[in-house]
């Protein structure tokens, strides 16, 4: 079953030659298919007194079903406030105020702050970096998973628990026993596959993953990653990965949209970031953290003039 | 390679709740003056832990560091006091360390005015004057004067980390042990802080602890590598080393995510 639905997923994304030389909204045949999740011209302010200054600008992409797209970019870029604006979760100083945000063929972000909470959490999942924050820290795992999916589905509270079982079970953890935990019982790994499993329960169109790993350790962040990736494939849910780390994401990614100072600088489908990346800012990013192979082959190399700008940058960075 | 200092079978429990926890067991390593050492490990490996054993800050149960020959454990007082002046350190979170109450300079200042008998061979002609020690420090880290009177909150995260820097290497010491220092910057700020430790480590001539989860990072600027697990020392190898075949698994594991 798994295999199924792996196999067209992957066939989706072969010839990396050929996508290279498409712009990325015309690529692969799941262009034919409705997007799940399409930003056009995505404006956000924030309102600071009588100040008012854009954190968002005209920022645009697409993601198919199936897909990953990664954002990324550093602190202050407006990834996470570009998340918060598709997940109806802005703070009341920012407001969206130009674009749309279309998921599933209809544009979502005229509706009333009501309906979004809706799709909020049921057709759109998240999970965030804080993981901690993802339970209320006095109430069992158990008894919070069935809640969720009580308010968004017609089960009774033992259907809803056969569910979370099997959805705990599907995350890699002692079901039975996460079940009946508190949240502060479990390590933040464990937490964040919980998590993961509670959202992935209501079988959302698209994930948004705010920085999930980024409170993790190296490995236990990957093990994150990996039951991400088969949760992908098993329910064919398309997933935005909001990352800091560029190296990070082009190892799990389908495509990347590159932002900062609240612009996307680049989007491309990963191969083409990763080998031809264009704006010298996505060059900077790969620069900055080579891989261990790249660094072993002796491709960085200790700069004096290098330093030098590095040091002046410093100056004003 | 001169040996600077050497730790042997070090151990170190605590107690969580009641429980006793192994957070060092029976650890060795030394470190050549003017190397650069690299402690590779994940949350709980043990590695902050060596950090604090190693600046004097807690005291091993069991085993034995010596700096220069001279034993930890024999140190009281003034020579315990004069041994911090050869050890510094740099944490991970700089907002942290640095008291956020005064300006830049007087933060810089602080081991200088601790050891007022010190007089490092780069602040030789303004040792005389501490804002003029603390503007040259600010230098060699690549701000400027007129971050001076600045406070934490007014600077960028980058720049906070080399105040940090530049308190850590003021005094000149033999062995700068940095525990994470990039963990909470951007990905472009990092690779600026890991060139700048560098330069100031060879120009300076210091060896170097670097404390890191991140194995890219510290196959980057260390010398020799010791990969640590569950507080014992599982692997150890020279940088160049690194994709050796004979890695223990726990290395390739932490490799393969750096890849």
């Amino acid at each position: 079953m798994t295999r199924q639905l792996l196999n067209p997923k992957e066939s989706g994304n072969r010839t990396e030659g050929e996508q290279r030389t498409l712009p990325p909204f015309q690529e692969t045949s799941s262009s034919r298919t409705t997007p799940v999740l399409q930003l056009n011209g995505l404006t956000v302010q924030i309102q600071q007194g009588r100040r008012i200054t854009p954190i968002v600008g005209d920022a645009s992409f697409t993601i198919h079903p199936g897909e990953t797209l990664a954002l990324v970019g550093e602190s202050g870029s407006g990834k996470s406030v570009t998340a918060g604006a598709i997940l109806g979760l802005l703070p009341p100083s920012m407001r969206v105020t130009a674009g749309q945000i279309v998921f599933q063929g209809e544009d979502i972000a005229p509706w009333p702050v009501k309906k979004r909470r809706i799709l909020c959490g049921g057709r759109i999942g998240y999970v965030f970096q804080d993981y901690q924050g993802s339970f209320t820290p006095f109430i069992k795992i158990g008894k919070q998973m069935i809640e969720t999916i009580r308010s968004h589905r017609r089960l009774s509270a033992k259907q809803a628990k056969a569910v979370a079982l099997e959805s705990l079970d599907q995350v890699g953890l002692p079901a039975e026993r996460v079940f009946d935990s508190y949240p502060f019982q479990l390590s933040g790994g464990q937490l964040q596959r919980a998590a993961l499993a509670s959202t992935m329960v209501l079988r959302p169109a698209i994930l948004i993953a705010d920085e999930p790993t980024t409170a993790l350790d190296v490995l236990t962040g990957e093990r994150v990653l990996d039951v991400m990736d088969r949760l992908k494939r098993q329910t064919g849910c398309a997933v935005l990965f909001i990352s800091h780390d560029l190296r990070l994401v082009l190892k799990r990614a389908d495509s990347v949209a590159v932002m900062r100072g609240g612009s996307i600088v680049e989007w491309g489908r990963m191969n083409a970031i990763r080998d031809h990346a264009r704006h010298p800012y996505t060059q900077m990013l790969l620069k900055a953290r080579p891989s261990l192979s790249e660094i072993q082959a002796g491709l960085v190399r200790e700069d004096e003039d290098e330093l030098v700008v590095a040091c002046k940058m410093g100056g004003s960075a | 390679m001169n040996e600077l200092l050497r730790a042997e079978g070090i151990s170190k429990t605590y107690l969580d709740s009641g429980r006793e926890v192994m957070a060092m067991q029976d650890v060795s390593l030394h470190i050549g003056e003017g190397e650069c050492l690299g402690v590779v490990g994940e949350s709980g490996s043990g590695k902050s832990t060596l950090g604090r054993l190693l600046l004097a800050l807690e005291r091993p149960e069991q085993g034995n560091i010596k700096f220069q020959g001279v034993s930890f454990a024999d140190l009281r007082g003034k020579a315990l006091h004069s041994l911090r002046r050869h050890i510094q350190v740099v944490f991970q979170d700089p907002t942290a360390s640095l008291n956020q109450r005064l300006p830049v300079w007087r933060s810089v200042m602080e081991p200088l005015d601790n050891f007022p008998e010190v007089t490092p061979p780069f602040l030789a002609d303004v040792r005389h004057s501490r804002r003029e020690s603390a503007a040259r420090l600010l230098e060699m880290v690549g701000l400027s004067r007129e971050h001076l009177d600045r406070y934490p909150h007014e600077l960028s995260g980058g720049q906070r980390q080399r105040v940090a820097i530049a308190r850590g290497v003021s005094l000149n010491p033999k062995l700068l042990i940095c525990d994470e220092p990039t963990s909470s910057l951007d990905v472009s700020v990092q690779a600026q802080i890991l060139k700048l430790l560098k330069h100031l480590q060879t120009r300076l001539g210091m060896a170097c602890l670097f404390i890191s989860h991140d194995i890219a990072a510290v196959r980057m600027i260390c010398d020799r590598i010791i990969v640590m697990k569950d507080g014992r020392i599982v692997d150890e190898f020279a940088s160049g080393r690194i994709m050796g075949e004979d890695r223990h698994a726990y290395t390739r594991l932490l490799i393969r995510g750096a890849e």
